[in-house]
């Protein structure tokens, strides 16, 4: 007799688990709360689960949940909007407690990598979030425009409007909002 | 000579090593004979190290146990898999008691015309049981999809019925479920709260219509069930909870039911 075949086969719980803090900070820039961030990955857990079955095994998991935290957040803030409630789910201005360096021994504090991260919470949520797939989760474009389900020229604007924008908050001059031009 | 335009894009590309290699020697080549042009290449990939630094210490922290828990969608503590085994004997009970027992039908319908609808709480409790031990799929729409469950059970039961927000009580909604009544259909609410105990929250509307508001409290099977008759409308809260506990919990949906929408229930 063979063993019954499981007709929902489970995520793999320790690549599962591995995801964890990485969902964290991405719920943290995409919230600018704490305690929002972690409710928003246990949704984003559960909706997994429920969705198990639309994950290609072996495909990478953490792009699977990244999106699902993308959308499970976009519906919640609309809902949030809809029901006129008064939740903030952008950080607004106050860079508040979520967007705290944590400070370890090993690291000596720098000014300037506060000050970016306040910098950081200031900018609109969709240019952080394409900020902390780009740069610091180093995702590919394409990845990231198949993620958030928007053109890679999208993508692309986007970032270069973050980065800009905390390029000019460090050096008191204006942004740059036309493409540079060369030519030789 | 050939022109070439080295855009603020080429230049993100470029720091995140996402450019072609036709266009990366491009940039390269423009950065060699522009020192503004190098000066902003190197402020970006500065800027992108900086982030790094600046945020990998969030992945160090400790995760909260709700986290590790979530992940693990199938929780080991003896008390769920203690309920896992429940609910098909609880699934048995309730065909038992809603299929076989004409006699209990026609006595239930009896207390029901009377003011009692034992009927109610008793499949209220079963239900709840029933659910509430699913770790997997407890409800049907998640919470996250608060608005689209509303507008499908408001549909389904032809009048408006939403989740009443329990936080202040300690309970998260999970989500929610139709489930068959006798006679018409019942939304069911799913919450949890910190320490995981479900609690469900049941609305039907009421074949007989009832007089003045009456609150009742009935264990069934264990479970216990908080109900009150409404206008035309029965609402069944039922859970694992201390009479206490659920008549607070019962008085604060009451009281949001009141005030948020007075015509809902009618």
């Amino acid at each position: 007799m063979t063993p019954p075949t499981s007709i929902d086969p489970p995520l793999p719980q320790s690549d599962l688990l591995a995801a964890i803090p990485r969902l964290r900070r991405y719920a943290r820039v995409l919230t600018g709360d704490t305690a929002q961030a972690d409710d928003l990955v246990q949704d984003t857990l559960a909706r997994a689960w429920e969705k198990r079955r639309l994950w290609a095994a072996g495909s990478d998991l953490r792009a699977w949940l990244f999106t699902i935290m993308h959308n499970v957040f976009v519906n919640q803030r609309a809902l949030a909007r809809h029901e006129k409630l008064h939740v903030s789910l952008d950080a607004g201005d106050d860079g508040g407690e979520a967007w705290q360096i944590p400070v370890r021994a090993a690291q000596y504090t720098r000014v300037e990598l506060v000050e970016l991260v306040q910098h950081v919470a200031r900018l609109p949520v969709d240019q952080r979030e394409v900020l902390l797939l780009a740069a610091v989760e180093e995702l590919r474009y394409e990845e990231i425009a198949a993620m958030l389900a928007i053109p890679i020229g999208t993508v692309m604007s986007r970032l270069s409007r973050a980065r800009s924008r905390l390029r000019a908050a460090f050096t008191d001059s204006p942004p740059v909002t036309s493409p540079l031009k060369v030519v030789k | 000579m050939t022109a070439l335009r080295v855009t603020g894009v080429d230049l993100n590309a470029y720091v995140d090593g996402q450019l072609a290699p036709d266009r990366a020697a491009a940039v390269e080549d423009a950065v060699a004979r522009d020192p503004v042009l190098a000066a902003h290449l190197a402020d970006l990939a500065r800027q992108s190290a900086d982030l790094r630094d600046a945020l990998d210490p969030w992945l160090d922290e400790p995760i909260p146990e709700r986290l590790i828990s979530a992940a693990s969608a199938r929780p080991a503590e003896p008390a769920r898999v203690r309920r896992r085994w429940q609910a098909p004997v609880l699934a048995a009970a309730a065909s038992v008691v809603l299929g076989v027992g004409a006699g209990w039908f026609v006595r239930d319908a009896m207390l029901e015309r009377q003011g009692t609808p034992t009927t109610f709480t008793r499949q209220a409790a079963l239900t709840h049981a029933l659910y509430a031990a699913d770790a997997n799929r407890p409800v049907e729409v998640w919470a996250p999809e608060e608005k689209r469950l509303a507008t499908w059970l408001t549909k389904r039961l032809g009048f408006a019925v939403h989740a009443p927000d329990l936080n202040s009580q300690g309970f998260a909604l999970v989500g929610g479920r139709l489930v068959a009544g006798n006679e018409n259909p019942t939304a069911l609410f799913m919450y949890e709260n910190p320490e995981k105990q479900r609690m469900s929250l049941q609305v039907r509307k009421q074949p007989v219509a009832g007089g003045e508001v009456a609150f009742r409290y009935a264990v069934e099977n264990g479970v216990g069930v908080y109900y009150w008759i409404e206008d035309n409308c029965s609402y069944a809260l039922s859970g694992n909870l201390d009479r206490a506990q659920l008549l607070a919990i019962g008085r604060t949906v009451y009281d949001q039911l009141q005030s948020a929408d007075p015509t809902a229930a009618k």
